[in-house]
């Protein structure tokens, strides 16, 4: 493990992947920042950028994408009160508050010393977490990793909120139907391509990722004709303040941090939770800890409010890396568009990643922290500037989302019916959107779809055909148990939930 | 109108047609007495697509949210021209980029969206547009070394390049 960690410091280090950090955490931030564009539309648009590049430094500039989104969310709730990001929408709750009184420097600094924190905390954990999983995880087989899928999709919808439960259900279906398109791996016959050679190796992963985040996202910034308030406008142009935090402020939000890190990073571990549920609990945890006086403060500007959330949803973010590198499976749509780019560079994460890609494996935690530290170090100096982007009109930049999204899946095949295909698929996305579907349990479902049905017929081969596999082994047994509550419970608190409590 | 019930809709016919399209799926010989065949998922995934949307649809009959109410009024302000214009761009786009080459369709299709989207300064349209085609292709071609077709316009002027 020693020689494994030091690897990972020593391809980490060198000064390509430094840079490649930077850059990541730089256009993550500046994605991020524009409303409606959320981590996978950020992480899709860099995708075509990183083929190419060893999978090690391809890796690090999306995880430091991923980490510079988030932040990038925050500066826009705190700045404007338009979360970039959904898991960065309890920040505004006392950051907008905070850059209201005129302290959006102190807010920003508290929020990137919370990210930082929350971030460190999270990776130690992952640097301990990670191979013990890992080794765990070596003994699994395809019924249990068939049963792991489903728990992971079924956790998705579980947690996707009130009501939407079968909504996300039928997302992820649907993103299992479409991963069938193309030739069936096992027997080479073809399915779903209606005669056409175009559809021959499927839809590909970026292409889906594009069409239905970057793409969708910014055809319905068009439809809905979100111009900036002229409240917006003037609060971009006020000086944001000092950056300065008093050494009782630390003091104050120090054990928050602790708290917040601790449980994001476990509720990031959770397969389907991820940053935003991990933001809102720690922000109600921290509410409901609080003392009478401390708890008026609350929405107001509280520094303890501004603190939970910010930890928690970066600690939440190397979390949901846990699942992601030790079993291959992802819990949240961005991973998972992280899992399918890992995939396309002829890598397959899981336990055996460990072992076979150890600098991989290590550099991508170790780089983890880096992230975090040009998050602080680079990026909280320059917020006034890359704040000032944000003034960017949006006639200008969202055709040039567009064109980056069009490019970055044309250059890969060359071929127009991809770009066809993305135009067919942003406008379904954007009909989806239109009635409140939610789209990452989609993308989720598709990039597992192909490898649950391997593992099906792999066990179901094993078993003789037999469905005894879901029973006979304790692990694929607990698993699919768990799986079961969670897909009960949200059904019949749907149907006598709601009427226990009206009467 | 219901969001669900329309979304339940579409869901139950796009399953519906895709459990139906199963039986399309060719077998090889020999593969018939197989557990799991090609067809396999996908006849069980259409038949879990029927069972959900149902289910949502049913759902939307028992018991609708105030949040689930299509808003029309929030509807009529929403402005669908604008985002038809992009999409025929966007298609337009895809028709070029090889006839014309990556740089003038680009240069096009940019212009295009700047203007759908209302941008009326000419100097700024014209120079982003002209800059972001010309810069992108210096990059993708001089520095990361991905080749590029010219497209046919410029094989018809200046010969196919060897």
């Amino acid at each position: 493990m020693t020689h494994g960690i030091w690897l990972g410091i020593t391809t980490a280090l060198s000064g390509y992947n430094i840079f490649m950090v930077a850059i990541g955490a730089f256009a993550g931030t500046f994605i991020g920042m524009l409303p409606g564009l959320g981590p996978i539309s950020a992480i899709a648009l860099m995708i075509p950028v990183t083929y190419g590049m060893d999978p090690s430094s391809a890796l690090i500039l999306i995880a430091g994408v991923y980490y510079g989104a988030i932040f990038g969310g925050s500066t826009s709730s705190i700045l404007i009160n338009a979360p970039g990001v959904a898991g960065t929408v309890a920040t505004a709750f006392d950051g907008y508050p905070m850059a209201r009184q005129g302290h959006a420097g102190k807010a920003l600094a508290i929020a990137a010393y919370a990210s930082f924190s929350g971030g460190t905390i999270a990776a130690i954990f992952l640097l301990i977490a990670a191979p013990a999983l890992a080794k765990v995880s070596l003994s699994f087989q395809s019924s249990d990793y068939f049963a792991l899928m489903v728990l992971g999709l079924t956790a998705v919808a579980a947690f996707a909120g009130k009501g939407k439960f079968l909504k996300a259900a039928m997302m992820t279906i649907f993103g299992l139907m479409l991963a069938t398109v193309g030739t069936d791996a096992d027997s080479g016959v073809s399915r779903y391509t209606f005669g056409n050679m175009n559809l021959i190796d499927g839809i590909s992963f970026l292409l889906l990722a594009m069409a239905s985040f970057a793409l969708s996202e910014a055809l319905m910034n068009i439809i809905e004709n979100q111009k900036m308030t002229k409240e917006e406008k003037e609060a971009l142009k006020k000086e944001i303040g000092s950056l300065k935090v008093s050494k009782e402020e630390l003091k104050t939000i120090a054990p928050v941090i602790g708290r917040s890190s601790i449980l994001g990073f476990f509720v990031g571990v959770l397969p389907g939770a991820g940053a935003t549920i991990a933001s809102f609990l720690a922000y109600g945890m921290e509410r409901s800890i609080a003392n009478v006086k401390e708890k008026l403060k609350f929405g107001k500007g509280s520094l303890r409010g501004l603190a939970a959330p910010e930890s928690a949803n970066n600690a939440a973010c190397s979390g949901s890396f846990v699942p992601l590198l030790t079993l291959g499976i992802p819990g949240s749509g961005t991973t998972a568009v992280i899992l399918g780019a890992l995939i396309s560079y002829g890598i397959q994460p899981g336990p055996t990643l460990y072992v076979e890609h150890p600098a991989l494996f290590w550099s991508v935690i170790i780089s983890m922290y880096i992230g975090n530290v040009i998050l602080l170090v680079l990026n909280l100096p320059l917020i006034p500037y890359i704040a000032k982007l944000l003034a960017t009109p949006r006639q200008i930049l969202l055709p040039l989302v567009m064109f980056f999204s069009l490019i970055g899946v044309y250059l890969v095949t060359f071929n127009t019916f991809d770009i066809y295909m993305m135009v067919f698929f942003s406008i379904v996305a954007v009909f989806l959107r239109l009635v409140d579907y939610p789209m990452a349990p989609m993308i989720l479902g598709f990039i597992l779809g192909g490898m649950m049905e391997n593992n099906l017929r792999r066990a179901l081969t094993i078993s003789d055909g037999s469905l005894s596999f879901l029973w006979e082994r304790p692990i694929t047994a607990s698993i699919l148990v768990i799986t079961i509550i969670l897909l009960v419970w949200p059904l019949l608190s749907q149907l006598f939930f709601d009427k226990i409590t009206s009467t | 109108m219901v969001k669900s019930r329309i979304g339940a809709l579409f869901f139950l016919i796009f399953s519906a047609f895709y459990f139906y399209k199963s039986f399309d799926i060719h077998l090889l010989k020999g593969t018939y007495y197989e557990t799991m065949t090609a067809q396999t998922f996908p006849y069980y995934l259409g038949i879990l697509g029927m069972l959900v949307s149902t289910l949502l649809l049913i759902f939307s009959f028992i018991k609708i949210d105030k949040e689930d109410l299509l808003d029309l009024e929030k509807l009529r302000t929403y402005d669908f021209k604008k985002g038809l214009y992009l999409i025929l761009a966007m298609i337009f786009y895809g028709y070029t980029i090889r006839s014309l080459g990556f740089v003038i369709s680009t240069i096009i299709f940019l212009i295009l969206g700047f203007r759908i989207l209302q941008e009326k300064n000419w100097k700024v349209i014209l120079l982003t547009s002209f800059s972001i085609s010309i810069l992108f292709w210096l990059l993708l071609t001089q520095l990361l070394g991905i080749y590029v077709e010219n497209g046919l316009i410029f094989e018809y002027f200046f010969g196919a390049q060897s």
